[in-house]
């Protein structure tokens, strides 16, 4: 069964890019939200298994959604990846690193880092 | 500045004359007592000219030795006069001492009374000289805070510009990564796509470390300082830098001192410092080469640092330091540049290979935490990159 992926990113090109990549793959089934503040909706809707999520939207703020996700009982056990410009490879390694309490990305990542990450976070 | 630098020159010469022109002085002075001397003689102490020009070397002693140089010149002025006084300078009969004392008296005044001439000269001219000082290096602190404070504008301008830059270059940039990757996987088994792709990707691992150095220049929010061993940082950078470590053939020595103390580092932003070090040596030795990496404990001791750029200003003789050495066996860097190293965007690299920050972001990071890089060619080939770090708990602002 495909995992379910939500992309709540400002930038239409990214997510659409995103999708691409990881349904290409045959693993996912990617779900783009350009609209910060439609994304818990959108999340309702969908029940993604895992949120990518950038952290500076013209909107909200991605750690408001993070936030919020939590705060939702049927979402507040889906796991968030924070993909964003504000960190450096350096600062999350390749595949991501726990920055507080989420997991940052960051950007430009590379299709099988984003993977990875992903797989750490919806395997059973 | 020059004109008052001579006139200043001239005024200590004539102060209290030492050594040799001590020496001249004192033997003028003398000299010009005992010729007076002998033309009193000769004129049988008669002659009011000599006895007058008397006061010429009593104010002359004065001048250089103030009230004991005045009152010495007079007090021998009058021995050497003295046996002729007694004679009445009109009729030539012999009188008593009355005339011979009042004439030292007055040599012995005109001595103290010019001494304290030139010591009163003496507390304008210090009292002056004070204010000058201070007026100089008033000028001196304001003319470096201004260029500093330029300075600093002119970074935080780079620095607001950078972020801002670094932020929405970024977005496109995974756009085009993701891009080529999910291309990599449509595109599997042709070659030529896949060389292609391999170019793109390079290009954007390219543009993405220039936005990288963006970032990290602009990033000088506070420090978290926290004391910890400095030793697992470096070997974590190594770590992190192995894969360029290897592709270039470098042969890592790490001679890592257990005995340093623990130093008070954001531990980041110090990593960041140690990687951009050793990335910079492993390119200047492409090919191959030998990357030192050496930690220790000192006292410092005068002029050890010397034959570094920039000059080491924020530790004193005597201050314990952390010191960490990073040797390279590479090219090394031109003496015209060298000190200009640190300067933003200034890179010896080839086009492409450097983005001319990485030193910079490190020079700023150390000065976040009062510590000091410098860096200087070896002698035997290639650069010697050295950091210092306080042990101890001191007063960092960002």
């Amino acid at each position: 069964m495909k995992k379910k992926i939500l992309v709540v990113d400002d930038e239409v090109s990214l997510t659409h890019m995103v999708k691409r990549g990881l349904e290409a793959t045959g693993r996912y089934s990617v779900m783009e939200e350009n609209q910060g503040n439609r994304a818990i909706s959108t999340a309702k809707q969908f029940k993604p298994d895992l949120v990518i999520l950038d952290v500076m939207m013209p909107d909200v703020d991605g750690g408001d959604i993070a936030a919020q996700l939590a705060a939702t009982h049927e979402l507040k056990d889906t796991p968030v990846i924070f993909l964003t410009a504000i960190v450096t490879p350096v600062e999350t390694g390749p595949t991501g690193s726990f920055i507080g309490h989420h997991t940052f990305l960051a950007k430009p990542v590379q299709l099988k880092n984003l993977i990875s990450c992903i797989e750490k976070h919806t395997e059973v | 500045m020059t004109d008052t630098y001579e006139f200043n020159t001239l005024i200590e010469r004539w102060r209290k004359p030492r050594g040799r022109r001590a020496v001249a002085a004192v033997l003028f002075i003398a000299l010009f007592i005992a010729l007076v001397g002998v033309l009193v003689y000769a004129t049988g102490g008669t002659s009011f000219v000599w006895l007058n020009t008397m006061y010429f070397p009593i104010i002359l002693a004065a001048a250089a030795y103030r009230m004991p140089g005045g009152a010495a010149a007079a007090l021998a002025a009058g021995l050497v006069v003295g046996p002729f006084m007694p004679l009445d300078v009109h009729t030539g009969i012999p009188q008593d001492c009355a005339n011979w004392l009042m004439r030292g008296g007055v040599f012995m005044l005109v001595g103290a009374v010019t001494g304290l001439l030139f010591t009163w000269i003496d507390l304008q001219y210090d009292s002056l000289r004070q204010a000058y000082d201070q007026l100089a290096f008033s000028h001196e602190e304001l003319r470096k805070t201004q260029l500093e404070l330029i300075q600093a504008e002119k970074l935080e301008s780079l620095g607001r510009l950078a972020a801002g830059v670094a932020h929405e270059v970024k977005n496109p940039l995974a756009v085009l990564q993701l891009g080529i990757d999910y291309l990599a996987i449509s595109s599997a088994g042709d070659k030529a796509a896949a060389e292609t792709i391999e170019e793109m990707d390079e290009a954007i691992k390219k543009a993405d470390r220039v936005i990288k150095g963006l970032v990290d220049y602009s990033r000088f929010e506070e420090l978290d300082l926290k004391t910890q061993p400095l030793n697992p940082i470096i070997e974590e950078a190594l770590n992190l830098v192995k894969h360029e470590i290897i592709k270039e053939h470098i042969i890592v020595e790490s001679r890592l001192s257990p005995e340093i103390p623990p130093v008070p580092v954001d531990r980041g932003k110090i990593q960041q410092v140690f990687i951009n070090l050793f990335i910079n040596g492993t390119h200047a030795m492409e090919g191959g080469g030998k990357l030192t990496v050496v930690t220790s404990q000192s006292l410092l001791t005068e002029g050890a640092f010397d034959s570094f750029s920039p000059p080491l200003t924020q530790f004193a003789p005597g201050d314990s330091v952390v010191i960490a050495d990073i040797f390279d066996t590479g090219t090394g860097v031109p003496e015209d540049k060298i000190g200009k190293l640190f300067d933003p965007f200034f890179t010896t690299k080839p086009v492409g290979k450097g983005t001319g920050l990485g030193l910079s972001v490190c020079h700023k990071i150390m000065e976040l935490h009062t510590g000091w890089i410098g860096i200087k060619n070896r002698k035997d080939g290639g650069a010697q990159v050295t950091i210092l770090l306080k042990p101890e708990k001191r007063d960092v602002s960002a």
